[in-house]
């Protein structure tokens, strides 16, 4: 497992050479965005108002910021959820350019094809350290404010050297956390039995299941 | 009689405490995990997580940015005399959201389910939420709960209504089965603190569960020996799995398994679980009937449950 030390924007060839399992931090400008935001621009059919041409590291994340002294505040920050944004997951790696989406829970068998297609990784925190990053991150701007609110709105970051992310889809089609749900599975069997469970255990059917 | 000025307070910072503070119980049951795991990046993500957590106490902050579902439980005695009554209760624990949620002690989560209008302060049709036990005297616990989103919305709070017939097996197969699945790629934020429920309606279960992941002190075991028993096999079974902190892999995958019951209608057992994930939000202040306010470690909720 390598490290690496990345600036955006990202080159194909900055992504290319990671492997599921690499650790990567991050320095360069990014931006947020949560469902509020996906569904206006793609459901909705809303513009951004801004230009992310060179701007393509996207943090799934709904930051906690506040004005202080007439300046942008943040307090707090955590890359959440990936999984819930699936529905526009490919249709953001393709026409926003992405290069890295910042994220949990990893994302979808779609999202991944198109990552592959366009050179894409996701990855994601070990830990729950907002205080060891919100120091490594400034806050530059934020676009939709009024029509999406504070932490669905689309936040311009500029991040100095933040990780440890682990790699957990690469461009190759690969995900870190398929390879380990398999061996959480073999596991299973083993830890059912442990506790008296047999691990073929069929309930009883109350009903049939729809 | 308790002044409304006092109580406010106390919600006020009941909810700032239980945001960006650490308990003891949790901090404990991460230095034992971090002693223990010996994958070394499971290791530093235990240890990055805990130094972010004992930072947040100073910088008086989020111990996680996913502040959740703003609830509340309060242990009210039955004498108990509050000025202006449960209804002003509820009426200034709104304003005591409202006030943290402006502060950012807490983020301003809660929205609209359809619309996705956000008020920007978490308060709406039936948040913050109340729930209510009585019990001698005339003092009240105030409690506060953060409940993320992650930890409840991935697969990590769930029910099931099984025969009898299925008893004790399929609890336990259910538990594990919903644990290996709402553990992949780190959805809920292991290592969790998982609450089971057992018996009664669905509701009852269900909040049960929530009771016992985010209500019991994390160590601690129920005083019934089949329902400990449960406790301690399930425990040990999660941990066997490997998930580890984030789900990328290590020893600890719970830092406590809690069960609680009810009594059941023999046609079906409903088993329920509610994961908390492992920053664990959650505070409690007792305010006695002369006003005297102590701050108390963990919640007493599940003391002398009768």
């Amino acid at each position: 497992m390598a490290e690496y030390h990345l600036v955006a924007p990202l080159k194909d060839s900055d992504v290319e050479k990671l492997n599921i399992g690499d650790v990567v931090y991050i320095s360069g400008e990014a931006f947020t965005c949560r469902s509020r935001l996906q569904k206006y621009i793609f459901d909705e059919k809303n513009v951004l108002p801004v230009s992310i041409k060179d701007r393509n590291v996207l943090i799934h994340n709904g930051p906690i910021v506040v004005k202080e002294n007439g300046k942008w505040k943040l307090v707090s920050f955590m890359p959440t959820s990936s999984i819930r944004f699936e529905k526009w997951g490919a249709k953001s790696v393709d026409e926003w350019n992405l290069k890295m989406i910042v994220g949990k829970t990893t994302m979808g068998k779609k999202t991944m094809e198109m990552m592959k297609e366009k050179k894409c990784v996701h990855v994601s925190p070990q830990s729950v350290s907002p205080n060891l990053w919100i120091d490594s991150i400034e806050v530059q701007d934020v676009y939709l404010y009024d029509e999406l609110g504070r932490i669905e709105a689309c936040w311009f970051f500029r991040l100095d050297d933040i990780g440890p992310f682990i790699v957990d889809i690469d461009t190759k089609g690969n995900n870190y956390f398929d390879a380990l749900e398999q061996e959480v599975l073999k596991k299973r069997d083993e830890v059912l039995k442990s506790i008296g469970v047999d691990p073929d255990f069929e309930y009883t059917e109350l009903y049939r299941e729809r | 009689m308790i002044k409304t000025e006092i109580y406010e307070q106390v919600i006020f910072e009941t909810i700032k405490r239980g945001a960006t503070e650490i308990s003891k119980d949790v901090k404990l049951a991460f230095e034992r995990a971090i002693e223990k795991e010996t994958k070394q990046d499971a290791k530093k993500g235990l240890i990055a997580t805990l130094k972010s957590m004992e930072m947040s106490k100073i910088r008086e902050n989020p111990l996680c940015v996913d502040t959740g579902w703003p609830i509340f439980y309060f242990k009210v005695g039955n004498e108990c005399e509050l000025e202006g009554g449960f209804m002003e209760l509820e009426n200034a624990t709104r304003r005591a959201v409202a006030k943290a949620t402006e502060k950012g002690y807490i983020r301003a989560t809660m929205k609209h389910p359809l619309t996705g209008y956000d008020p920007g302060n978490n308060v709406g049709e039936n948040i913050p939420n109340f729930t209510y036990k009585f019990v001698d005297g005339k003092d009240i616990e105030i409690i506060y709960v953060a409940k993320g989103g992650g930890s409840e919305c991935f697969g990590g709070t769930r029910h099931k209504v099984i025969a009898y017939a299925d008893g004790v097996e399929g609890i336990k197969k259910f538990v594990v089965d919903c644990f290996v699945a709402s553990t992949r790629a780190g959805a809920i934020c292991p290592p969790s603190v998982l609450g089971v429920g057992i018996g009664g309606t669905a509701n009852v279960a269900a909040n049960l569960a929530k009771e016992a992941a985010c209500l019991r002190t994390v160590g601690s075991s129920h005083p019934e020996k089949a329902f400990n028993d449960i406790e301690k096999e399930l425990y040990k079974a999660l941990n066997g799995l490997g998930i580890g902190i984030m789900g990328a892999g290590g020893d600890t995958s719970v830092l406590a398994v809690n069960v609680e019951y009810a009594y059941t209608h023999i046609a079906g057992i409903c088993v329920a679980t509610s994961s908390n994930c492992m920053v664990a939000r959650r505070a409690s202040t007792l305010i006695k009937d002369g006003g005297e306010v102590i701050l108390q470690e963990s919640p007493t909720w599940f003391d002398n449950r009768s």
